[in-house]
C-alpha cells in the first residue's frame, strides 16, 4: 500500500490516468449537445433569428468540470483509497502480540484490544502467522492463522496485577522455546517492572520490536487510612502530567443493604505532583460501612481500594462496677458511654473474661477499682498486645487502695486517699471549669465549654512521670484525664465518674469528642509480617483487572506473611481475605507504595501512541460520489439540451413530495403534556444507549412489538418512547427494554436510585446483551461484562434460568424457549422461592407472587421484532421459513412478556389449569 | 393512372372520414342553433315566412309543434329571408396545418376543417349558399353541397403553407378564411385587397397550436416546417422565445390592421381551446356582417 497525504492506496499506478483527464478536457470541451428535431410549423417566423453568442457550441465549463470530476472520482475510487492506512508492519515472517495485560492497563483496555485486532487484521492480509503472550499470565506462544487467533485475541482479558520479575522470567522462558525469528508488537500499559529490559532484549533478538503504549497517566489509590478523625486516600498517578481533577467514591451498603455511593471527594493534583490525597470526613457510622474507595472514571484494579477492618466499626467491651442498682438507668455509670458510643462503635456487655477473647479495641472499666488476679492478668496481656482500656473513677475507686503506694500496672497514676469534693455543701470553693487542653494532648483543638463543671475527682498524687501523663486538666490545673502506654496499647483513666454524678462532664457534647478522639488513636493497626505468621488466610473477594469485586471461588488460602510481602500473582490475588474474625484487603497498591514510573523505552524502539484511527475505505464513497455525478450531469445534459421536462412540472412535483412530508413533529410539548399521555396511555420503552444504530433498533422493535400486541391482544399500546435514564420519569412505563452496548455509560448514582425504586415499585427492565449468538457455553462477550458493570448497583433479586413451570411460557402463548434474533443463551429471571415445590397432580409449581424485576437474556428481540414504519421486518432472522418460524416465536415472547408485565401471575391461578392442561394435549 | 383498387381504397378512406367530419360538424352546428333559440335573440331573418309541410331531411327540432298539434299534418315554419347570401370558404389545407404540439389537441386542419364545415352547415340550414373561394366548388344551396363541401376539406395539400384562393370572388359575397396564417402575408393581403375590391368582406380565423403561441422550447434545436421545406437551428431555443413571440405579434399586427383596412374581422382560435367557442365567434362575425 502506497501512501499519499495521509492516504493510502492499494493500486497507485491506476492514478497514472489521471495524467489523461486533460485529454479529456479537450475532447469533451469540443463536442457540443446533440439538437433536437422538431416539427414546427412557426418556424417561418424564425427564420433569420441568430444566436446571441457563438461559444455556446461547446460545453458549458461546469458541465465539462463535473464530467472531469466524475471521471476523477472514479479513478481515484478504483485505486483503493484508505483513510488513516495502518503502517505496513514490515517484514513477513510470524508476528508475536505481547500483552502487558495488567491492572494499569484497564482502563483502556477495549482500546488495547481492538488496535490488536487491527493489527492481526494486517498480519492477516499480509498472511502471516500471529501468537500472543499475555506477560501477567506467560504462557508458551503458538503461532496460528491471524483469523484463527483473532477471536482468541478478542477474549483477552487483564488480570488484576502487575507483571513481576517472576512472571518476565517466564516469559522469556517461553519465548527462548520458540524457533526462528518473528517480529512483536508490545502493547504496553506504559509501567515499568523488573524484568522489562530483559524481556525487551529478548524479544529485540528474535526480531523487530514495536512498542504501543498508552501516553496517558495511570492512576492508583492506596489503601485509606485514618488520620484525625478524617479518613485519608492517597492518589497517586505514573505521570506527573498537568492538572487533574480527580473523585474518589467510598462505596458502602447503607443501612437497607444497598450498595451505594456513600461519600465522595475531590481532589487536585496539580501539575508537577504525583501524589495527593483525598481527605473525607465522614461520620464514624459511615466510616465503619465503607467498603471500598474508586477512582470516578478509572476501571481498573489500581484504582480502587478496599477497606478492611482498619475503618471497622470499633468494638467495645463496657464493664461496670455496680450491676446491683436495677432500674436506675440515669444513674448507671454505663448510661451516659451507652449513648456515646452506640453509634459509632459494637458494645459489649458481660464478663470480663468472656469479653476479651473478642478481641475488643477498647475495654471501658467504669468505676471498677479491683479486678481477680485472673482477670488483672487477662485484661494487662490484651493491653500490652494494643488494647485500649479506658477507666473511670467514682465512689468505689475512691474509697478503694488501688494504686495508692504502687503505680498500679493497670492505673496511668498513683492515686490519693478519698479524692476531693468542690464546690458541694460541706466544701468550700467553686466547683471546677476544664481548662484548655494542651498542645500534646490528643483532646488539643477540641472546644472546652464553660458549662462543664466538676465537683468530684480522685486526684493523682505527684510524681516524677505526672506531668508527661497528664492529658486534661481541671482550670486549677489538677489532672482530670491521665494517660500511660503499656507496650503496644494505652490506659486512660478519667478522674470523674461515666455518669453525671460528680460532674457534668458526660452531659455535654465535648464527652462525645473526647471519646472519639481517643477511639481514634487507638484504631487497629495493620498487622506485621511476623505477627501473622502461621496464619492461614482465605479469600473471600477478589478484584478482577478492571476494579470489580468477585466471588474468590475455590482459590487456595495465603499464608499470613505472604499475604503481607509477596508480590501480587495468580496465586495471590488482590481482595479481601479472612482468617477467624478477622479481614485483611490486600489491595493492588500497598501502604505506603505509588503508582510504579512510566516504561522507559531505548531509542532504537518504535513507540507508537495508542490512538485508534479507523482505517476508512474511501473507494465506495468516491464511486457513489462519481454515480451521483454522472446522474447530476444527466440531468443537465437534458437541461442544456431543451428535454428536461419543464420547471413548473418539477417544482409541483416538488410540492408534492413535501405535502407527502410526514408533519413536522417539532411541536413543543412541555414535560406535564407529556407525562399527562404518558401516564393515560400504555407506552413501551427503551433505554437510549447513546449508540444511534441500537436506540434506533430498539425503538424499532418496540414499535414492532406494540404492533403486535395492539393486533393480537387487547393490549393497544401507543408509541414507543426512549428513556433516558438520567432525566426522564420511568414510573409512566411498566417495561423497560435495556439493550446493552459494550461502551455504553455508566448511570449516576441518581439515575441508579431511580431505577432501583422503580424496580421495587413494580417496574421490569428486560437486559438483552444482545450477543446470544456468541456467548453462552461459559463465555462472555464485552456486552456480557458491561451488563455485569450495569447492573451491579441494581436492587436484583437471585436469579435462575427461566423453568419450565414459569408463568412466563403460558401467559398468552404456550412457549417453551424464547428465540430473538438468535436463539442462543439462557433467559433468566427472578429465581423461584426455595420452598417453592411441585405437588402432585398440579402441571406448575406455586411460585413467587408478582413479577420478576428483570430478565436478563442476549437473544437481541428488539431486532427481531423491529419493524420500519410501513411494517416491514428491518432485519433478517435465521434463513428461510424456520428463520420466519423464530420471528413469530420472538413476537411470542413478546406478547408473553408485556402480558406478564400487565397481568402478574394471573396465569398461575389454578382455575386455569383443566384448560391449559387440555390445550397441551398431554 | 391510378389503380382501380387503389382508388377504391382511397375512395372508402375518405368516404369512412366524411360522416365523420360531417357528424362532428353537425353536432358543433346543433350547439349554436340549440343556443341561439334558447336565447330567443334575432338571428338570421327571423320573420315569418310560411309553414311548409315537413320534407324528408327535415329534422325533429325543426318543426313547429303548435302549428303542427292542430292537425295531423306537420309543418315547418320557414322565415323570411330577404336576400340570400352567398359564404365562400377558405379553409387551409397546407402541410403547415397538419401540426399538433400534444396528443391532447387536435390537429389545427382537423379544427380548421371541423368550423368551417359547421358553418357551413349552419349557412345552408339559414338558407344561404355556401361554397369555396376560387372555382373548384361554387356556391349552392342544400345538404347536397354540405357533403360536397366535405369531400373539399378532405383533400390534404402536399404544400408548406397554402395561400389563400382569391379568384372567382363572388362580388359582394361574404368570405371565411380559416389558416394558421403564418405562410406569406402578401398573398394575404392580395386577397383581402382583391376581396375588398370586390366588395365582399367577411373574417379571418386564425387557428393556431398553443406551443406556437407560448414556444416553450429549450437547448440545442433544429426546427423543421411540416413537409420539410424550411428549417431553422439554433443552439438555444429557450433564447429565441421573446423575438419569435415579437414577430408573432407583428404578424397579427398586420393582419388585424389589413382587416380594418378592408373592413374584415380578425379571430383568434387556439386548438386547446373548445371549437364551440370560434363557431360562435364566426357567427356572430357573418351575423353582424350580412345584415
Amino acid at each position: 500500500m502506497t501512501i499519499l497525504g495521509g492516504i493510502g492506496f492499494a493500486t497507485p499506478w491506476l492514478l497514472m490516468t489521471l495524467l489523461a483527464l486533460p485529454v479529456l478536457w479537450l475532447i469533451l470541451r469540443a463536442v457540443p449537445p446533440a439538437p433536437v428535431r422538431r416539427m414546427f410549423p412557426g418556424v417561418v417566423l424564425l427564420l433569420g433569428l441568430k444566436d446571441d453568442e457563438n461559444v455556446t457550441d461547446r460545453t458549458p465549463w461546469w458541465l465539462l468540470l463535473l464530467r472531469i470530476m466524475a471521471v476523477a472520482a472514479v479513478i481515484i475510487g478504483l485505486a483503493g483509497p484508505v483513510l488513516n492506512p495502518r503502517a505496513n508492519t514490515e517484514g513477513r515472517g510470524p508476528l508475536l502480540l505481547v500483552f502487558d495485560a495488567s491492572w494499569a492497563g484497564a482502563p483502556h483496555w477495549s482500546d488495547t484490544l481492538e488496535y490488536a485486532r487491527q493489527v492481526v487484521t494486517e498480519a492477516g492480509r499480509a498472511g502471516r502467522p500471529v501468537a500472543y503472550l499475555r506477560l501477567t499470565a506467560p504462557e508458551t506462544p503458538i503461532f496460528q492463522t491471524a483469523d484463527a487467533i483473532a477471536g482468541a485475541v478478542a477474549g483477552l482479558q487483564p488480570e488484576a496485577w502487575q507483571v513481576s520479575q517472576d512472571l518476565t522470567a517466564e516469559a522469556v522462558a517461553a519465548l527462548d522455546s520458540l524457533e526462528g525469528t518473528f517480529d512483536t508488537v508490545w502493547m504496553s500499559d506504559g509501567l515499568d517492572y523488573d524484568g522489562q529490559a530483559t524481556l525487551r532484549d529478548a524479544l529485540q533478538q528474535s526480531g523487530t520490536l514495536r512498542v504501543v503504549e498508552n501516553s496517558r497517566p495511570v492512576l492508583g489509590l492506596a489503601p485509606a487510612r485514618v488520620e484525625d478523625g478524617a479518613v485519608l486516600v492517597p492518589v497517586h498517578r505514573s505521570l506527573a502530567q498537568g492538572t487533574q481533577n480527580l473523585t474518589v467514591l467510598a462505596q458502602g451498603r447503607d443501612p437497607a443493604g444497598t450498595a451505594r455511593v456513600l461519600a465522595t471527594g475531590q481532589v487536585e493534583l496539580p501539575a508537577g505532583e504525583l501524589s495527593g490525597d483525598v481527605t473525607l470526613d465522614l461520620p464514624s457510622e459511615l466510616r465503619a460501612r465503607i467498603t471500598r474507595f474508586e477512582l470516578l472514571g478509572q476501571r481498573s484494579a489500581g484504582a480502587v481500594t478496599l477497606a478492611d477492618d482498619g475503618l471497622r466499626r470499633r468494638e467495645i467491651a463496657l464493664v461496670a462496677g455496680r450491676m446491683d442498682r436495677e432500674g436506675l438507668e440515669l444513674l448507671s455509670p454505663l448510661h451516659y458511654l451507652d449513648q456515646a458510643l452506640q453509634p459509632t462503635a459494637d458494645l459489649l456487655t458481660g464478663p470480663l473474661l468472656d469479653m476479651l477473647p473478642a478481641n475488643p479495641d477498647v475495654v471501658v472499666l467504669a468505676d471498677v477499682a479491683t479486678l481477680s488476679a485472673a482477670e488483672e492478668d487477662a485484661l494487662a496481656d490484651w493491653v500490652s498486645a494494643g488494647g485500649l482500656l479506658l477507666r473511670f473513677a467514682g465512689q468505689r475507686m475512691a474509697s478503694s487502695d488501688i494504686s495508692r503506694d504502687v503505680e498500679h500496672r493497670l492505673m496511668p497514676v498513683r492515686l490519693r486517699a478519698g479524692g476531693r469534693t468542690v464546690g458541694g455543701a460541706m466544701s468550700w470553693g467553686e466547683p471546677k471549669a476544664l481548662a484548655p487542653f494542651d498542645k500534646d494532648s490528643p483532646f488539643f483543638g477540641l472546644i472546652v465549654s464553660d458549662e462543664i463543671r466538676v465537683t468530684a475527682q480522685v486526684m493523682a498524687q505527684p510524681d516524677p512521670t505526672l506531668a508527661s501523663r497528664v492529658i486534661a486538666t481541671l482550670s486549677d490545673g489538677t489532672p482530670l484525664v491521665t494517660r500511660k502506654t503499656l507496650d503496644q496499647g494505652q490506659i486512660v483513666l478519667f478522674h470523674v465518674t461515666a455518669n453525671a454524678e460528680w460532674s457534668s462532664l458526660p452531659l455535654s457534647g465535648l464527652f462525645v469528642e473526647m471519646l472519639e478522639r481517643l477511639a481514634v488513636t487507638s484504631s487497629s493497626k495493620r498487622p506485621e509480617a511476623e505477627e501473622l505468621a502461621g496464619t492461614n488466610w482465605t479469600p473471600v473477594q477478589v478484584l478482577n483487572a478492571f476494579g470489580g469485586l468477585e466471588d474468590a471461588g475455590n482459590l487456595p488460602g495465603v499464608e499470613g506473611p505472604d499475604l503481607m510481602n509477596s508480590s501480587l500473582s495468580d496465586a495471590l490475588q488482590p481482595g479481601v481475605y479472612q482468617s477467624g474474625d478477622r479481614q485483611l484487603a490486600r489491595n493492588v497498591l500497598g501502604e505506603g507504595e505509588v503508582v510504579p514510573a512510566p516504561a522507559v523505552w531505548p531509542d532504537d524502539i518504535q513507540v507508537d501512541g495508542l490512538n485508534l484511527s479507523k482505517e476508512t475505505e474511501l473507494g465506495g464513497g468516491l464511486l457513489s460520489l462519481a454515480a451521483i455525478l454522472l446522474a447530476l450531469d444527466v440531468v443537465a445534459a437534458l437541461a442544456l439540451a431543451g428535454r428536461l421536462l419543464p420547471l413548473r412540472i418539477a417544482a409541483s412535483a416538488l410540492l408534492a413530495a413535501l405535502l407527502f412530508l410526514p408533519p413536522n413533529p417539532g411541536v413543543a410539548q412541555t414535560d406535564a403534556d407529556i407525562a399527562a399521555a404518558r401516564a393515560s396511555e400504555l407506552v413501551l420503552a427503551h433505554v437510549l444507549t447513546g449508540d444511534a444504530a441500537v436506540d434506533d433498533i430498539a425503538r424499532a422493535g418496540m414499535q414492532g412489538l406494540s404492533d403486535t400486541l395492539f393486533f393480537r391482544t387487547s393490549i393497544e399500546p401507543q408509541n414507543p418512547a426512549g428513556v433516558d435514564l438520567e432525566r426522564d420519569e420511568l414510573a409512566f412505563y411498566p417495561l423497560l427494554y435495556w439493550p446493552v452496548t459494550p461502551d455504553q455509560p455508566v448511570p449516576s448514582a441518581e439515575a441508579y436510585a431511580k431505577l432501583n425504586a422503580y424496580l421495587r415499585s413494580g417496574g421490569m427492565i428486560v437486559f438483552d446483551t444482545r450477543d446470544g449468538d456468541i456467548s453462552g457455553f461459559g463465555r462472555t462477550g464485552p456486552n456480557s461484562r458491561r451488563l455485569q458493570t450495569l447492573a451491579a448497583p441494581l436492587d436484583i433479586p437471585p436469579l435462575e434460568p427461566v423453568p419450565q413451570d414459569h408463568v412466563l411460557t403460558r401467559t398468552f402463548y404456550l412457549l417453551q424457549d424464547f428465540p430473538g434474533r438468535h436463539a442462543g443463551r439462557e433467559v433468566w429471571v427472578e429465581a423461584a422461592p426455595p420452598d417453592a415445590e411441585q405437588i402432585d397432580g398440579m402441571p406448575f409449581r406455586n411460585l413467587n407472587d408478582g413479577v420478576t424485576p428483570v430478565i436478563i437474556g442476549g437473544n437481541d428481540w428488539a431486532a427481531a421484532w423491529a419493524t420500519s414504519p410501513d411494517g416491514r421486518a428491518l432485519l433478517p432472522v435465521g434463513r428461510g421459513f424456520s428463520g420466519e418460524r423464530q420471528r413469530e416465536m420472538a413476537l411470542r415472547f413478546g406478547v408473553n412478556l408485556v402480558m406478564h408485565v400487565l397481568t402478574g401471575n394471573y396465569k398461575s391461578d389454578q382455575v386455569h389449569v383443566p384448560a391449559l392442561l387440555d390445550r397441551l394435549g398431554q | 393512372m391510378t389503380q382501380p383498387v387503389a382508388l377504391r381504397t382511397l375512395a372508402e378512406t375518405e368516404a369512412a372520414r366524411l360522416p365523420a367530419l360531417l357528424a362532428r360538424a353537425e353536432r358543433l352546428a346543433g350547439t349554436v342553433l340549440l343556443g341561439e333559440h334558447g336565447r330567443r335573440r334575432a338571428g338570421l331573418g327571423d320573420d315569418f315566412w310560411q309553414y311548409r309541410p315537413a320534407r324528408e331531411g327535415d329534422s325533429r327540432r325543426m318543426l313547429d309543434h303548435r302549428r303542427s298539434a292542430r292537425g295531423d299534418v306537420q309543418f315547418v315554419r320557414e322565415r323570411e329571408w330577404q336576400i340570400a347570401q352567398t359564404v365562400m370558404l377558405w379553409v387551409d389545407q397546407g402541410a403547415s396545418m397538419r401540426f399538433s404540439s400534444s396528443p391532447n389537441n387536435a390537429d389545427k386542419i382537423d379544427r380548421a376543417r371541423m368550423i368551417g364545415l359547421a358553418m357551413a352547415i349552419l349557412l345552408v340550414r339559414g338558407g344561404e349558399r355556401v361554397g369555396l373561394t376560387g372555382t373548384s366548388l361554387p356556391p349552392r344551396r342544400g345538404n347536397a353541397q354540405i357533403l360536397r363541401l366535405a369531400e373539399m376539406f378532405s383533400r390534404d395539400e402536399p404544400r408548406d403553407y397554402a395561400t389563400p384562393e382569391h379568384r372567382a370572388m363572388i362580388p359582394h359575397a361574404r368570405a371565411v378564411f380559416v389558416s394558421d396564417f403564418l405562410g406569406d402575408i402578401d398573398e394575404v393581403r392580395l386577397a383581402l385587397t382583391k376581396a375588398a375590391d370586390r366588395g365582399v368582406r367577411g373574417a379571418l380565423l386564425q387557428v393556431l397550436d398553443p406551443s406556437e403561441e407560448s414556444f416553450p422550447y429549450q437547448g440545442r434545436t433544429i426546427f423543421q416546417s411540416i413537409a420539410g421545406t424550411v428549417s431553422h437551428e439554433t443552439l438555444k431555443a429557450g433564447e429565441l422565445k421573446s423575438r419569435y413571440r415579437d414577430r408573432l405579434a407583428a404578424r397579427r399586427d398586420e393582419l388585424a390592421s389589413l382587416c380594418r383596412a378592408t373592413g374584415w374581422q380578425l379571430g383568434m382560435h387556439h386548438t386547446s381551446e373548445p371549437a364551440q367557442a370560434a363557431l360562435i365567434w364566426l357567427y356572430h362575425a357573418l351575423d353582424g356582417s350580412t345584415r
